[in-house]
């Protein structure tokens, strides 16, 4: 069974329609690019399978799951988690802060008033895992405000991941970054890859190549082509409305 | 243990001895003053909560306040003198308030907010002056309650609004550091990313809103029985944008601000009123001043910033 259908999902902004009658299915377990050119629609179908945005028509499953209208903190609550293409974090917060809130969200109700949350060592202990995992334990009592661009990226990812999720919707992490920053983010994907099912939107054909096991390619707020990347390299109608019709691509 | 502890046991022991020692050198005046100071103290820390933890500009705090007041006025008018009846009543009344407008008002967000917030507040005041049976524009005479336990003079009051001050300040401290607190602070910092990692931003708000609304109307409460009087002023926009001032002249979102902003503003209002009939000038400068060169108020002179 698919881990994410969508059928038939459309978004319509005024007379514009960002996402048209999209359909798309992603497996558990792949590594699932989606690439399209600027204004395809990408980020637009991002914040529709996470809930930032309800859908004009369509639907969306999700392990099962009919979420075409789940509020955004329960699609979380069922595996589903994302990050955004323009680093959004508690900017004030350390490291270990952002990632023991996102911790604290999957770890048993938050509607305690009483208790001191410092207190609580196991939130301390996973975020302090997880920060390990992206590589940022130098950087645990450092507020956010003070990291690199590329530490920002990955803190990106890790509260996502922190959410524990089936599925990580990743919206161009590589954004900004550098090709040293690009590589370890690559890097820190493929071996997430090896546990969670990812849908990743991005731009950096090398990167896409590389870590993708099946690729969709978005136009105009449709996919118009779905399949292994081998596949996608050498179909006509992506070349024409993406990859530019230098047929030497096929090659690359 | 927060890092300055022994400041407010010394400020809790100095409240403590305060009324003797007046009433023993001919000042009783003042400790009616400390009564009110305390009250706001109360009023301001419960907006500190929404406005400075949670980030909602609610510009319709006395909303909660003057219905705390009138809850109390109105059932001792209808014959009820069990402060045992009163207290609950009309801190019920005044968190079922909060719940109706802040589930309403927190499908906004920014101007609207504060506007709609605003808009209700004033619909309350509104219908509140045209019960004329009730006092209307004049307000209402309420005689103090009953507690069974002890008589409630001016001396008993102060106490009674210093014991529950302490309670509730103690109740906040633990609150804005437990699970919730931090949830609530984080949707200050970022909403977007806080519905994100999985917290139903709407819950959290609304939950914290409905606190507030209850802590101010328990001040409202002590209100009505330390003037023994319901004032339509308390529910006035006057009374909402008073117990803003405090808050910001104390500091948004410091632990201390409610308290600290309610002591100042009341002090200072008290001495520029002996002095000229231009106080509000005064105060408005003073508030000029904190604004530019504490943007986290007084509490923020001393403390750590904000978190």
């Amino acid at each position: 069974m698919s881990l994410l259908v969508i059928e038939h999902l459309t978004r319509q902004f005024g007379g514009l329609a960002a996402v048209n009658d999209c359909n798309l299915t992603v497996e558990p377990g792949e590594v699932h690019a989606l690439i399209g050119p600027n204004g395809a629609g990408k980020t637009t179908l991002i914040n529709l399978i996470s809930g930032v945005l309800p859908p004009t028509k369509g639907r969306i499953y999700f392990d099962g799951h009919d979420i075409t209208h789940t509020p955004q903190h329960q699609r979380v609550r069922l595996g589903l988690a994302r990050t955004f293409q323009i680093t959004n974090l508690f900017k004030r917060y350390t490291v270990l802060e952002n990632l023991e809130l996102a911790v604290q969200a999957r770890s048993g109700s938050s509607f305690r008033f009483w208790s001191p949350v410092k207190r609580e060592k196991g939130l301390r202990e996973e975020a302090e895992q997880i920060a390990e995992l992206l590589g940022l334990t130098a950087r645990n009592h450092t507020e956010v405000a003070q990291l690199s661009h590329g530490e920002q990226r990955q803190l990106e990812v890790g509260l996502a991941l922190a959410c524990q999720p089936k599925m990580l919707l990743l919206d161009e992490p590589m954004a900004g970054m550098g090709p040293e920053e690009s590589g370890r983010m690559v890097e820190l994907i493929a071996k997430l890859g090896q546990s969670v099912t990812i849908l990743l939107v991005e731009h950096d054909m090398d990167a896409v190549f590389r870590l993708a096991r099946r690729i969709s390619v978005l136009v105009y707020g449709q996919v118009i082509a779905s399949g292994p990347p081998e596949e996608i390299r050498a179909h006509p109608d992506v070349h024409k409305a993406y990859l530019g019709d230098d047929p030497g691509g096929k090659h690359a | 243990m927060p890092r300055n502890w022994p400041i407010p046991l010394v400020l809790l022991g100095l409240l403590l001895v305060f009324p003797p020692i007046a009433s023993a050198t001919g000042l009783e005046f003042y400790t009616g003053l400390v009564t009110k100071i305390m009250i706001f103290a109360l009023a301001a820390s419960s907006l500190n909560l929404i406005l400075g933890y949670g980030g909602m500009v609610s510009f319709g705090h006395a909303a909660y306040f003057g219905v705390g007041a009138y809850a109390a006025a109105i059932l001792a008018r209808e014959g009820v003198s069990s402060a045992w009846v009163i207290w609950p009543v009309a801190m019920v009344l005044s968190g079922l308030l909060a719940f109706l407008i802040g589930a309403i008002c927190l499908r906004t967000r920014g101007v609207y907010f504060i506007m709609i917030t605003l808009a209700f507040a004033q619909m309350i005041y509104f219908l509140v002056v045209s019960f004329k049976q009730y006092g209307g524009e004049d307000g209402l005479r309420a005689r103090r309650p009953d507690f069974g336990l002890f008589e409630l003079s001016d001396t008993t009051l102060y106490y009674l609004t210093l014991a529950v001050l302490t309670a509730v300040l103690y109740a906040l401290y633990r609150l804005v550091n437990s699970r919730f607190g931090r949830v609530l602070q984080a949707i200050r910092e970022n909403e977007s990313r806080a519905a994100t990692i999985g917290y139903p931003v709407y819950q959290f708000q609304l939950a914290a809103f409905v606190i507030a609304g209850v802590l101010a109307g328990l001040a409202g409460v002590l209100m009505a029985h330390y003037t023994q009087y319901a004032s339509p002023n308390l529910l006035a926009w006057q009374q909402s944008g008073h117990l803003m001032m405090m808050v910001i002249l104390g500091g948004v979102g410091q632990f201390w601000g409610g308290v600290l902003g309610a002591a100042t503003l009341l002090i200072v209002e008290e001495i520029l009123q002996d002095l000229t009939i231009y106080w509000q000038l005064g105060v408005g400068l003073i508030l000029l001043l904190i604004v530019l060169f504490a943007p986290m108020g007084i509490a923020g002179l001393f403390g750590r910033r904000a978190r």
